[in-house]
């Protein structure tokens, strides 16, 4: 949870746009409190448009997929209540940060990805969609060609477009 | 907007806790938004971070994961 709240900030959708609250069967009141409190935030944060953040959420939805982000998110209680495979305990705001880090980073780079995904681009092109500096587009594109999952297609005279490639 | 916006709420809610407290306003007659649509499942447990996103794809204001 703590996950996809972080990732909704980052996608500009901000976590105020989920909650989740605990209600037993026979807390009918405490239902429709929460219900009605939520109600009005929502209102007050105005409409949402899916396609407006269509990009964002695909990177959000491939972030969480990551191999890497879901790694961490198993491992969690792992590292923090018990210890490593070296006995070490790593602290929770250790971890926290680390799974911060990682997302951001997965994000960055499936951002890049699915702007690809809709045609051969510039670095310069990618970079002005996302606004990512354009050092780290070139980064993770050659992270994405390493892994096969983009390749150039066709030059604006010199400069390369890069396009993803299906999975 | 010519009239009051209201938002779409989709919520997560456990066949069990949240769902019975839902069903139990609606017997006990306690009002509340009408803007929100329930989907019941088994337990919480099952909401998948998919769910939430494909909710806000398809254009939802707002989603409640209740349990």
């Amino acid at each position: 949870m703590e996950a996809v709240e972080y990732l909704l900030d980052l996608a500009g959708i901000g976590r105020k746009r989920m909650k989740l609250c605990w209600v037993s069967a026979a807390e009918g009141q405490l239902f429709v409190d929460y219900v009605t409190q939520f109600s009005e935030q929502t209102q007050e944060l105005g409409p949402f448009s899916p396609d407006e953040f269509k990009v964002p959420l695909a990177a959000v939805e491939q972030t969480l997929d990551s191999p890497r982000i879901r790694w961490l998110l198993g491992m969690s209680r792992q590292l923090t209540e018990r210890e490593n495979v070296y006995h070490e305990k790593v602290d929770p705001e250790e971890y926290k940060g680390l799974l911060h880090e990682a997302i951001e980073e997965e994000y960055e780079k499936a951002m890049v990805l699915e702007v690809i995904k809709e045609g051969p681009q510039l670095v310069r092109e990618i970079s002005g969609r996302i606004g990512l500096p354009k050092p780290r587009v070139s980064f993770w594109i050659s992270q994405l060609r390493n892994t096969g999952q983009a390749a150039i297609e066709g030059y604006d005279k010199t400069t390369p477009k890069f396009v993803a490639l299906a999975a | 907007m010519s009239e009051e916006y209201e938002p779409t709420i989709i919520a997560f809610c456990c066949n069990w806790c949240a769902y019975s407290a839902a069903d139990l306003a609606g017997v006990s007659r306690m009002e509340y938004p009408a803007n929100v649509r329930i989907i019941r499942l088994m337990c919480t447990g099952r909401v998948n971070p998919n769910f939430i996103l494909k909710a806000f794809e398809r254009g939802a204001d707002g989603v409640l994961v209740s349990g």
